[in-house]
């Protein structure tokens, strides 16, 4: 018996959250992918460079999350769990580099929840996105993240 | 030419990013990526739990072959210079994979002193089936 999946989430927006980027993260990230370049992990090279400090790989703001919020809780709300649960897709978008000691804020909504039929049965995508902005409240990033979960 | 510069003028349409190969993936990347990224579903991590939900085993983040996509941009274009990287997750990623990223230049613009360049990536795995498919934009220097 297929889940059912609730679209009521459908507009739901999560509490606005602030993220500081750790200089130790970022190197953290970047050797976990193994992408050595000398701007992620150089504070030297960082230094020197048109922004003045080490920067984080163009995928680190994916990693922001509400250290405060129960992960689960959408994903129950939804009436699945995270075993049932797959990354689909994921868009980014960069205005401006992130750097160490700078905090953000994130805000996250649900756009659109959908049913379609996948290549080992049913299907629903959840699409969220984040917008992330600096304390001038200017926009820097913003993310686009499809969920798949297997009904 | 890792960690090049390349400027606007010489990106021609149909011109190939370099491969880059990434792999083969093991457990403890998942592991440090999990740590690094505060993604931590056993899915990644747990055999017998990746098991019992039906998916045949651990397999990587989609995030982490994303990044591997952005490497092979930024080794390209320099670290800073992507816009914009959107990628769907086509096929799952296995332990002992190996994951070769590439790319394709689609189209040049320039406006307001802004110069950008729009490529189609993508990654296979050892077997040539597409793990990763997308597109990103990256900003270029000029010469002049």
């Amino acid at each position: 018996m297929p889940t059912q999946i609730n679209k009521g989430v459908v507009g739901k927006e999560f509490p606005p959250y602030v993220v500081t980027v750790e200089r130790g993260k970022i190197k953290e990230f970047a050797r976990a992918i193994g992408d050595l370049n000398p701007f992620y992990l150089d504070d030297r090279v960082g230094q020197a460079s048109e922004w003045g400090d080490v920067i984080a790989p163009p995928t680190f703001a994916v990693t922001f999350r509400d250290e405060s919020a129960d992960t689960g809780a959408l994903l129950r709300e939804l009436g699945t769990d995270i075993s049932r649960v797959l990354h689909g897709e994921q868009e980014l978008e960069i205005v401006r580099q992130l750097t160490p000691g700078e905090s953000y804020l994130c805000r996250t909504k649900v756009v659109d929840v959908y049913e379609k039929a996948g290549k080992s049965g049913p299907m629903a995508f959840v699409v969220r996105e984040t917008a992330i902005t600096d304390r001038a409240n200017e926009v820097v990033a913003t993310l686009r993240h499809v969920t798949v979960i297997r009904l | 030419m890792k960690y090049g510069r390349v400027y606007i003028e010489d990106v021609r349409v149909g011109d190939e990013l370099p491969p880059l190969v990434k792999g083969p993936i093991q457990q403890i990347q998942l592991t440090r990526y999990a740590g690094a990224s505060g993604d931590f579903n056993p899915i990644h991590q747990d055999d017998e739990f990746a098991r019992a939900a039906g998916m045949g085993g651990v397999f990587a983040h989609g995030m982490l072959s994303m990044g591997f996509v952005a490497q092979a941009l930024t080794d390209w274009s320099g670290a800073g210079s992507v816009r914009k990287l959107g990628v769907r997750f086509a096929a799952l990623v296995r332990l002992k994979d190996t994951v070769t990223c590439k790319g394709r230049v689609l189209s040049k613009a320039s406006k307001d002193e802004v110069h950008t360049v729009e490529l189609e990536v993508w990654a296979e795995n050892q077997r040539g089936e597409k793990v990763v498919a997308g597109r990103a934009t990256v900003a270029l220097p000029s010469r002049v």
